[in-house]
């Protein structure tokens, strides 16, 4: 059984445009979730999603070196650390990103029940509303 | 008893056990250890051995009736696993969808 989530993803755009998408506070407060980040190793960064009933996200950023970007993901209330990493690569036509989320074997099954009867309650909803936000603002744009 | 979610991959990740596992499974109910051993072509202290593991990472549960001794499948900590995975490869899948929006308009 896997215990690691793997993505592959083409984007039609340059690897250094990509790259401040995931990097640059602002921009991943825009597309992803409202963030104070900083691309800097041992920054400790948080992610704060739309609503007071989510729970935040945070971690600490472990490496930000072009083009990877590997950060410790904690979602508060909740003492469990996974990885998340992403790496670009520059391809003809475009950036490919791979994105690596992994570290649920660390831990304990209960908690890991925990954790998700956690995002059951909150998490889901959080990303419902927040992806409807920010197709209004595609819209809207 | 440890319920550590690493017991767990390290119990299915040898063959024999996982088909003992995916046996007890299919089953759906408690079955004398005599019985699983003969339908395997192992020493009954083998299966003893590989049944104690997969208990030990709490996929499957021992008990003692009468002179009797009968194991079940737990399935439960496999679908932690399974939910974690599940619940992350749809939030990833929406996010780079919205990293490919975002990056389409910022043009």
């Amino acid at each position: 059984m896997k215990d690691i989530i793997s993505k592959e993803q083409l984007f039609n755009h340059p690897i250094q445009k990509v790259w401040d998408a995931i990097t640059n506070q602002e921009q991943i407060s825009t597309w992803f979730i409202p963030a104070t980040f900083k691309a800097e190793k041992g920054f400790q960064y948080s992610f704060n999603a739309a609503g007071g009933e989510c729970s935040p996200i945070r971690g600490e950023v472990l490496e930000a070196t072009p083009y990877t970007l590997i950060y410790s993901w904690i979602v508060t209330e909740n003492p469990m650390e996974t990885i998340v990493k992403w790496v670009l690569e520059e391809v003809e036509g475009g950036t490919k990103l791979y994105l690596e989320h992994s570290g649920i074997s660390n831990y304990h099954g209960e908690t890991a029940i925990e954790m998700f009867q956690s995002f059951n309650g909150g998490w889901d909803n959080c990303l419902t509303g927040l992806s409807g936000y920010l197709k209004d603002i595609v819209h809207a744009g | 008893m440890q319920d550590n979610i690493t017991k767990i991959l390290k119990a299915i990740s040898d063959p024999t056990r996982r088909e003992l596992f995916h046996a007890l499974v299919i089953a759906a109910t408690a079955l004398p250890i005599t019985q699983v051993s003969a339908q395997f072509n192992i020493t009954r202290q083998g299966i003893t051995k590989h049944l104690k593991t997969l208990e030990n990472a709490g996929l499957i549960t021992i008990t003692t009736s009468g002179r009797e001794r009968f194991c079940k499948a737990e399935a439960a900590p496999l679908q932690e696993v399974k939910n974690w995975v599940s619940f992350y490869e749809k939030f990833w899948d929406t996010k780079l969808d919205q990293l490919g929006d975002f990056l389409d308009q910022k043009e």
